[in-house]
């Protein structure tokens, strides 16, 4: 027997199987072909990238030269051009405007063969310290609504350099999840005064059913309505809407849990590919009661979604409770 | 310059890439010709009725046969390894925050062809209007359950659509008791437009397309085939009837023939332009309103049919799943260029 379940954050259904779900074992691993070349992103060829928007350097290390620990660059071919006005028109019925906005490579470590999760953690730390630096930064410019930080490992999940790296977009526009991530928590924030992510979290402390792992700060779990087998995310304990608030204490503990968990997701599923995305609430000055920040992170497993795309309908042949018992029990 | 372009129905912005514009010759080609035969024998060809599920739910079939026999031109039968179970009641309720309901529903597979053929470009244009005749048959009858509130049309065609290994042309029905999130978005998009300017958003989407032409790949006998302006995906399509209506199950006998014809021109087309690729069809249509009568009170004004089809040429980042933001390296204007001048 399957069930549906809704998201409380959008609001969409999912149908999960339930009787006959599928383990790690039952999804066949992808292969990792090495790549040969000259890779841009290794120390002793910054001159191939574009010029270093911000760096963490040893000692007296010049711009784009070796020495860096982590390391920001333009996208070499952005989606989006960042000098412009956004001349919003109207052609016939329909809307639109320039392309501008930023496009951003965080190279995350000078090794080119150490993942996220193989790192110390000081070194994920400083990742996550360029995220923040790099959304501080960009909040500042009038122009863009929303920054969307994100991360494609692997070739399934859309990675076309090996070198570990993640990427900001800063956007003029507000991405239609978000707009109704921001929608549905705001209904719900409207009807009982709290905060639906708090709430979720709570309920998940509670039952522990689908919780992966936790710190003092942060916890990471199967939401009830995942859409893909073994999806996780990981949520700030304290209410807080935005990413770039993040204290330092939080950013030692974010570390921890995210190194901890993307290492028990390679192990049980056999070095998947993955994306990740940092949700967070869009660039305004309020500080949202009803929002609250999290990081979704999604294995590639196998079978390619069909109807899913056009619908907003999936189909989840993996309970949450039975991949968060999958990561959880992993040996690391 | 990259461009924001935004769905007028949905209100989803995607980017929409305008220099180094991508070809069909820049994707590489990824067939389903050349994707491996599955090993079993194929239980969906004519002779091999015993090897899907009974029982035969529809079958257009020649007189004087009988049902799970052969002599038949399509067939319906329940899926293998359906995800939703047909018997029980729906039963909502509440785990914590939560909301859950039971898996009820209908899987139904309409095998399209007695013959060993899996692309339904290559079938011939009866087939093809006897295949949407099961659908609307199908559709109808599912209508009648109070039960369900949708029942999802899809065509997964290649492994990289989602198809499984069966290589024999078939489409799939999921009847259910919810309507999906992408179709209640439509809904209300299009009533909210409705309600600003008396018209159907679909209708003026069909007008200005004629009007201007850049992104109309077929116009056939009441049928129009376009990229639409904020495609989300390179070569994805739209088909629609030119005369309004709301419920694709209300279509006339005599027009299904043409929308046989101008879905076998656009998947020709496809074929030929981007060397076989695998892709999806989606039916975009009223709900039951049975269950909740007045419920969608306007929606045989406000909304219009249609079927979308989306080649699957890139692998969709994650980003894209996760933001609902997508960036589309081939502007519909090239897309419906290239596939308006392909000989179908």
């Amino acid at each position: 027997m399957a069930e549906l379940r809704r998201d409380p954050i959008t609001g969409r259904w999912v149908i999960i199987e339930i009787d006959k779900a599928k383990n790690p074992s039952d999804y066949e691993a992808e292969k990792r072909v090495k790549r040969e070349g000259v890779c841009p992103f290794c120390p002793g060829n910054e001159k191939m990238t574009p010029p270093e928007i911000f760096a963490y350097r040893e000692g007296d290390t010049k711009p784009n030269a070796p020495g860096w620990q982590t390391r920001v660059i333009p996208n070499k071919f952005p989606a989006l051009r960042v000098e412009g006005n956004l001349d919003r028109i109207g052609v016939g019925m329909f809307d639109m405007m320039n392309g501008i906005g930023a496009h951003e490579v965080i190279i995350e470590n000078p090794d080119h063969n150490r993942e996220l999760c193989d790192l110390m953690d000081q070194e994920v730390e400083q990742v996550l310290w360029s995220y923040r630096n790099r959304c501080l930064d960009l909040k500042g410019d009038k122009r863009f609504k929303y920054i969307l930080i994100f991360k494609n490992y692997g070739v399934s999940a859309g990675a076309s350099l090996e070198h570990p790296h993640s990427q900001l977009i800063a956007l003029p526009i507000i991405p239609k999840r978000v707009v109704e991530e921001l929608r549905w928590a705001e209904r719900y924030f409207e009807y009982r005064d709290r905060c639906v992510f708090c709430d979720m979290i709570h309920q998940e402390i509670d039952e522990r059913e689908r919780v992966i792992a936790e710190n003092k700060s942060f916890i990471a779990f199967a939401p009830f309505v995942s859409r893909f087998p073994f999806e996780f995310t990981i949520f700030p304990k304290i209410h807080s809407a935005e990413f770039s608030y993040i204290q330092k204490e939080e950013v030692v503990d974010l570390a921890r849990i995210l190194k901890e968990t993307l290492l028990r997701m390679k192990l049980a599923l056999k070095d998947p590919s993955y994306n990740f995305i940092v949700h967070t609430s869009p660039i305004d000055a309020k500080e949202r009661a009803d929002y609250h920040w999290h990081i979704e992170i999604m294995p590639r497993m196998g079978r390619s979604a069909g109807f899913e795309w056009g619908t907003g309908f999936y189909l989840n042949p993996t309970p949450p409770e039975i991949a968060a018992w999958a990561l959880r029990e992993v040996s690391l | 310059m990259p461009e924001f372009r935004k769905d007028p129905i949905i209100g989803r912005w995607v980017i929409v890439a305008t220099e180094r514009a991508r070809r069909p010759s820049d994707f590489v080609p990824h067939s389903v010709s050349d994707e491996g035969a599955a090993e079993s024998p194929c239980p969906f060809c004519e002779g091999k009725e015993d090897d899907t599920p009974p029982p035969e739910i529809f079958a257009i079939r020649n007189p004087g046969t009988k049902p799970g026999s052969p002599g038949w031109q399509v067939r319906v039968v329940p899926s293998v390894s359906p995800v939703l179970k047909i018997e029980g009641k729906i039963e909502r309720h509440g785990r914590g925050i939560y909301d859950v309901i039971n898996g009820v529903g209908a899987h139904e597979i309409i095998i399209e062809t007695p013959q060993h053929i899996y692309n339904m470009a290559d079938l011939p244009e009866e087939q093809i209007a006897n295949s949407i005749t099961a659908w609307i048959e199908r559709m109808t009858d599912l209508g009648r359950d109070p039960r369900f509130k949708y029942a999802m049309l899809f065509k997964n065609y290649g492994l990289a659509a989602g198809s499984g290994k069966i290589r024999h042309a078939h489409s799939q029905l999921i009847a259910m008791p919810v309507n999906p999130i992408r179709l209640k978005d439509e809904l209300v998009g299009s009533r909210q437009y409705f309600e600003y300017k008396e018209r159907c958003i679909y209708c003026d989407i069909i007008k200005q397309e004629m009007d201007t032409g850049k992104r109309i790949v077929a116009d056939i006998d009441g049928f129009i085939a376009f990229a639409p302006f904020a495609s989300r995906f390179p070569f994805e399509m739209w088909v629609l009837p030119k005369k309004h209506g709301a419920d694709f199950s209300s279509l006339p006998k005599d027009k299904r023939p043409d929308l046989a014809r101008i879905l076998k021109v656009v998947l020709t087309k496809l074929k030929k332009a981007l060397v076989d690729p695998p892709y999806n069809i989606i039916l975009h249509t009223a709900p039951f309103r049975m269950p909740k009568a007045g419920y969608w009170k306007t929606i045989d004004e406000d909304f219009h049919w249609h079927l979308e089809i989306m080649p699957r040429l890139t692998r969709v980042a994650g980003f894209e799943w996760g933001s609902g933001f997508y960036i589309n390296p081939t502007p519909p204007e090239d897309a419906a260029k290239y596939l308006s001048e392909m000989e179908p």
